[in-house]
């Protein structure tokens, strides 16, 4: 084991002002930072410990606005009657996080921190084109998701700066939203592919908005702009899936790696995005889909 | 590294450690408490759910916990289960249905069953699949440790 310091901040005052004082890394569950620490290559001498500042850990509803603490753990958002009705596509996807040991530990804000291209969380929160609030001692700022991802493993966060909290707003009715992650078997498994999407429907049940993002196929997480122009405001069904399907392979560049092959990714992708696209148009109440 | 001090709440009984601060909960409970029930199978790095404990209740992979995350907290370990002698009803269950072969991973098995006993008396065969999806058995036993887990069910909710 890796050797380093330990604190441990029980307000955010203190994690702001140990950060500071120590030079050190936050965790939080550790369920990704700790296994960096097996294996030498946590990039910090000093270990701050968030995971029990209770202040970071809620989940709050506000009109529309949906507001989520980091340290809310997988397992809390599946515990969550309000997260279950209104962002059931992150459901879905802390179902597919590791097994419950992984689920009582890690944390939304983690996932977010760790930034891996295939981080299950971060295609739904993508989809539902949530922000993000960063604090620090000097103070806090809020940046969309997208721009907070930068590389695989890079976020924008500087030094001393932490994730506080993950909002977005609910998409207005009628709506749907899915999730689906292809890897090589359910427990205990890293994307091969993943895939969001949201469907807002207009009286006339046309496509108001549709956002598409996929895991695990690029530097990042990302949304595919080509997609969603491929979706606004055509009417739901086998064609219009098809082409925004079609569209999303040229907002990403897979690679190969232990897991799959980039052109089974390109393959894959194009078919969970027509799956996500009809699940989430079922869920919004549409009928005929394709 | 600057050793540190922690109060861990094993299995009902406080114990107060200085220890590195690079140590994990798993190999606290073993070199500090000389508790061998928790194993480290993969490595510590999370994906066998051999070194599983009770966290505040919560199922967690003490591997992946520094001990000082734990400072204060109730850990519950297979040690702690048999109460007055007598076997818990997932330990009994696990031994007459023949859950065991190597018995590696057993202690963290039970402790994953016990999560969901704890808060789901009746659960389903999926429920336990997936309560015990995190837990490798390299023997392969998983089809007895299910069983056993459906039984221990039942007889704890005659108990009641």
């Amino acid at each position: 084991m890796q050797e380093v310091d330990f604190y441990r901040a029980n307000t955010l005052d203190d994690l702001h002002r140990l950060l500071v004082e120590t030079g050190g890394r936050v965790i939080a569950g550790g369920t990704d930072a700790l296994v960096q620490m097996q294996r030498g290559a946590f990039p910090a001498a000093v270990v701050v410990d968030a995971s029990r500042i209770a202040d970071l850990r809620f989940i709050r509803e506000d009109g529309d606005r949906i507001e989520i603490g980091a340290l809310t753990t997988y397992a809390d958002l599946l515990a969550s009657p309000l997260v279950r009705r209104v962002a059931p596509a992150l459901i879905a996807a802390a179902e597919t996080v590791g097994a419950p040991q992984t689920r009582a530990r890690g944390t939304l804000g983690g996932n977010i921190a760790n930034a891996s291209p295939a981080g299950d969380m971060l295609p739904p929160l993508l989809a539902l084109d949530a922000s993000v609030t960063l604090s620090s001692a000097r103070g806090i700022r809020t940046l969309p998701l997208s721009e907070v991802l930068r590389g695989p493993r890079q976020t924008c966060l500087e030094p001393g700066e932490i994730i506080a909290s993950i909002a977005f707003s609910r998409p207005p009715e009628p709506c749907g939203a899915a999730f689906i992650k292809l890897s090589n078997r359910r427990g205990m498994s890293i994307a091969v592919v993943s895939v969001a999407a949201v469907l807002a429907l207009d009286s006339a049940w046309r496509i108001a908005e549709g956002r598409i993002a996929l895991g695990a196929v690029a530097p990042t997480a990302v949304r595919s702009p080509a997609a969603e122009d491929a979706l606004a405001g055509q009417v739901s069904g086998a064609d219009t899936f098809r082409r925004a399907a079609r569209a999303a392979l040229d907002d990403i560049a897979p690679i190969s790696d232990v897991r799959a092959t980039a052109a089974y990714r390109r393959q894959a992708a194009e078919r969970l995005v027509i799956r996500a696209l009809n699940a989430a148009w079922e869920r919004a109440g549409g009928r005929g889909g394709a | 590294m600057k050793p540190i001090t922690v109060t861990l709440l094993v299995n009902g009984e406080p114990h107060t450690i200085t220890t590195e601060p690079n140590k994990t909960l798993l190999y606290a409970l073993r070199d500090d408490l000389g508790l061998y029930g928790a194993k480290d199978a993969c490595g510590g790095e999370g994906e066998c759910g051999a070194c599983t404990v009770l966290l505040d209740g919560e199922p967690v992979n003490s591997c992946l916990v520094l001990v000082g995350q734990a400072d204060g907290c109730r850990v519950e370990t297979i040690e702690g289960l048999a109460a007055n002698g007598r076997l818990h009803p997932l330990q009994r269950a696990f031994v007459e249905t023949g859950a065991v072969q190597c018995g590696f991973c057993t202690p963290g098995a039970i402790l994953a069953a016990k999560a969901l006993l704890d808060r789901v008396p009746g659960p389903t065969d999926d429920q336990i699949r997936e309560a015990l999806s995190g837990n490798l058995c390299r023997c392969t036993g998983y089809t007895r440790m299910i069983a056993a887990v459906r039984r221990a069910a039942e007889e704890m909710s005659h108990v009641r």
